[in-house]
């Protein structure tokens, strides 16, 4: 815990040393830009709680079939049909909105689960193809059928919203069911003992093609959620998607910085979101171009989630000798 | 006489934190055959790759012909004569054996192809070595592989071959040949470094022998005036009785049947040719065989991770073959496999692997019972004297030994028909070895079923009382355990009718 602590602590400041240093070739006063990222990012709770929900939920979504062994980069394209599937829903039926939402995205997972299971797909590479599909799908989705009557750049608005406060408590309820999901049910029991070894699995009688498949639902199902928190927020989908994209693919870095673990998920969810929201405002102060705050939000996932990620490659790998 | 070579107090630590050596020393004479004799894990082999330039000492002195040298590479190492001959082979397995000695004698110095082949010709006739040097070596049994090493050897002109557990795969018959070739390259002056755990091999063929204990030598006598007693003394630290061969309290009813058997191997040959056989409750069936015989195959196919080509495998009267290791489980099959790595989540902690392949009985509704699991793992560990730091530590972090000790013991712990035992013992030091084999003779007096499948020749006689050889996929012969001797099941072995 304390190395585990220590650890980003360091990848941490070695983040900011860079974008440090980064900042001062480009001509920028570093240390008062980094304050303005670290103070004004954390300043407004609400706003905070706002950004950080969805990158949790989209966290979990990485997350849960990673334990499987599974490299799910679908969460973008789980995150845009439960934005979309939400969008649509919540019309009627207001808060139940959220479950179509929800279902939506495990569907899909569920479907990229299956296509790995029984035929052999590559998760990843179908999830980036259907990423692609359903970008455009949403884009053409929002500005043919959902189309507000008078702002014809972006959609119609929600039926319902839940606030930031409740978006954040729910996905804080999420990760803990994720984390009592892997660590106490048997069924978790299973997606770890797949993903730490699918002989082993096999041995153990563990069938990995339903692991597989129930994991990616799962994980989809974090995915669309992250999707219908993302519009709830902002109340509707804007016609560049600017809003929306990006929420699964961050959530990968945010699981990796959380060391895959459902709870430290929300920590590094929190931080990352202080750090985009505080860009911003270094924007407005300072003037940085905001390419550069993507820059240091981007070296600091990379800085921060390469101790993880390197030991899970170095994992089995032959170091040593007999 | 000064030594051929003279290795002084070397120490060798692994990146990781594991101590190898801690000073050992060795000593070999021009024109001796010098054992080197340990447990796994006592530092014979790491000692042997450092004198080969394979390893580098993280301190001591070597000498050869009273010269210090300090090899970087195994290159450096054969240019002086200094050959190794590894436990797997290191021959290119889609070359011809011409293919393979020309590469590796290239890398030492220049050379034509057509020099190598009327060199190795003209070797190979001189001292009795038939290697086919057309043949493409994957084609070739274990025997002519080594051969094929030895032969690499001398075309480098070594004067020191190191053999690093020469026999472990090949018969006894090749065992056999294989002495008696050590015997003629000796009196041509060739020194040899025979690393082995076996003590009967020591006494065969050895002049001299040192013996490692936890990565120092604890002493060196000459072959010829100690005992096989004596040497196991010193190897292990104490003096260890040898589980004896009990007849069976009573053989009940047949728990597994086996017709016909026939399975393929990954690669997709033809591993198990027929295979046929029973066990009843209450006794020991030994499976003897050189390695690659269809044993493996014979195992994950009782145990439902391989799907049978045709035959069939019946459990207390159940057909289970081809159906999922989860049908197998349910009737009471319980599973030592041979790779560690399949028996064991690595990355998971130690309670998590105590309840791999029965977490359905630690489970209260969907949720797994901890309690119940971290019972069983405490049970487990301290039965079987499992080290280890803590319960919640990955089973990666175990050494070898103790991994084994947690998978065997967590099979042998648990309530079943019919165990399958796949080199139980593979990997433990005396003790626990013997221990595992007190396990298992118990678990058949209580009445179970138990399938025995080990390499060590001395184990599958000790505790069978059947015994069952399989060559070539077939069962080639079956023996009453008091019937069968070393010499009998070894012929057999060998495909000799």
């Amino acid at each position: 815990m304390i190395a585990a602590l220590s650890e980003v602590a360091l990848a941490l400041a070695a983040a900011l040393a860079f974008s440090s240093l980064l900042l001062l070739a480009l001509g920028y006063d570093a240390a008062s830009s980094l304050l303005t990222m670290f103070s004004y990012g954390f300043g407004n709770p609400e706003y905070l709680a706002a950004v950080a929900a969805p990158l949790v939920l989209s966290a979990l979504a990485f997350l849960i079939p990673f334990k499987a062994g599974m490299f799910n980069i679908g969460g973008e394209g789980q995150a845009y049909l439960g934005a979309l599937l939400f969008l649509y829903a919540s019309q009627g039926l207001g808060a139940l909105g959220i479950a179509a939402g929800a279902l939506a995205g495990a569907l899909l997972g569920g479907l990229v689960g299956a296509l790995r299971a029984f035929l052999g797909v590559n998760e990843v590479i179908a999830s980036i193809m259907i990423n692609w599909t359903l970008f455009y799908v949403t884009l053409f989705s929002v500005s043919k059928y959902l189309t507000h009557p008078e702002y014809p750049h972006r959609s119609i608005d929600v039926g319902f919203s839940l606030g930031a406060p409740y978006s954040l408590l729910l996905a804080a309820l999420a990760a803990l069911a994720a984390y009592a999901l892997l660590y106490r049910t048997l069924l978790g029991y299973e997606i770890r003992v797949v993903g730490s070894s699918p002989r082993a699995a096999a041995y153990a009688g563990i069938d990995a093609r339903r692991a597989a498949v129930i994991s990616m639902a799962i994980g989809g199902l974090f995915g669309g959620l992250a999707g219908t928190l993302k519009v709830m927020y902002v109340g509707h989908i804007d016609a560049t998607m600017s809003a929306l994209f990006g929420v699964g693919f961050l959530g990968i870095g945010v699981a990796l910085i959380g060391r895959a673990n459902p709870l430290g998920s929300v920590a590094s969810a929190l931080l990352l979101a202080g750090m985009i929201i505080g860009g911003h405002w270094m924007e407005l102060r300072l003037g940085t171009p905001p390419e550069l705050t993507d820059v240091i939000v981007g070296t600091t996932v990379l800085v921060l989630s390469a101790p993880y990620a390197l030991k899970l490659l170095l994992k089995g790998g032959g170091l040593g000798g007999g | 006489m000064a030594p051929l070579v003279f290795m002084k107090e070397i120490r060798k630590v692994y990146p990781e934190g594991t101590v190898a050596l801690r000073g050992a020393s060795f000593e070999l004479l021009e024109g001796e055959v010098h054992a080197l004799l340990g447990e796994n894990g006592a530092g014979k082999t790491t000692l042997m790759k450092i004198l080969y330039g394979e390893l580098r000492p993280t301190s001591g002195e070597i000498y050869f012909r009273g010269e210090r040298v300090s090899f970087r590479s195994p290159q450096e190492a054969m240019r002086r004569g200094i050959a190794m001959v590894h436990q797997s082979f290191a021959l290119v397995p889609t070359f011809t054996v011409l293919e393979n000695l020309y590469l590796a004698i290239s890398s030492v110095r220049k050379v034509s192809q057509g020099e190598v082949r009327s060199r190795a010709a003209e070797l190979g006739k001189e001292l009795g070595i038939e290697v086919p040097l057309n043949a493409r070596v994957e084609q070739l049994p274990a025997g002519m592989r080594q051969r094929a090493e030895i032969l690499k050897a001398l075309l480098l002109e070594a004067k020191v071959i190191i053999l690093d557990e020469p026999t472990s795969l090949l018969t006894p018959f090749e065992a056999e040949a294989l002495i008696a070739l050590i015997r003629r390259l000796r009196a041509k002056g060739v020194s040899f470094v025979y690393v082995t755990h076996k003590l009967r091999e020591v006494k065969e063929v050895a002049d001299r022998v040192t013996v490692l204990r936890k990565g120092l030598n604890v002493g060196t006598l000459q072959a010829r005036e100690t005992s096989e007693a004596e040497m196991a003394k010193l190897m292990v630290g104490a003096a260890v009785e040898r589980a004896k061969r009990r007849p069976p309290r009573e053989v009940g009813e047949v728990v597994l049947e086996v017709e016909g058997l026939v399975a393929r191997d990954e690669m997709g040959v033809e591993r198990l040719r027929g295979v046929s056989f029973s066990v009843r409750a209450g006794e020991i069936v030994g499976i003897a065989g050189v390695q690659g015989s269809g044993q493996r195959e014979l195992a994950e196919a009782i145990a439902g991770l391989r799907r049978p080509e045709r035959g069939s495998i019946r459990v207390r009267g159940v057909e289970i073959a081809g159906k999922p290791p989860r049908e197998a489980r349910r009737l009471g099959v319980l599973y030592v496999p041979e790779l560690r790595e399949e028996g064991l989540a690595l990355e998971m902690n130690i309670v998590e692997n105590s309840i791999l392949a029965r977490q359905r009985g630690h489970a209260r509704g969907p949720l797994v019972d901890w309690g119940s699991a971290e019972e069983r793992a405490r049970g487990l560990v301290e039965r079987f004297k499992v080290v280890f730091g803590s319960l919640w530590d990955r089973a990666a972090a175990l050494s070898g030994g103790n991994q084994q000790r947690l998978m065997v013991g967590r099979e042998l712990s648990s309530r079943g028909a019919l165990l399958i035992a796949h080199e139980p013992t593979q990997g433990l030091d005396v003790t626990s070895a013997e221990m595992v084999r007190e396990e298992i003779l118990r678990l058949r007096d209580e009445g179970m079923a138990v399938l025995l499948i080990s390499s060590d020749l001395d184990e599958v006689l000790e505790l069978s009382d059947r015994v069952i050889v399989l060559f070539e996929g077939r069962s080639v012969g079956e023996l009453r355990g008091e019937e069968a001797s070393i010499e009998k099941v070894g012929r057999l072995m060998g495909g000799a009718a």
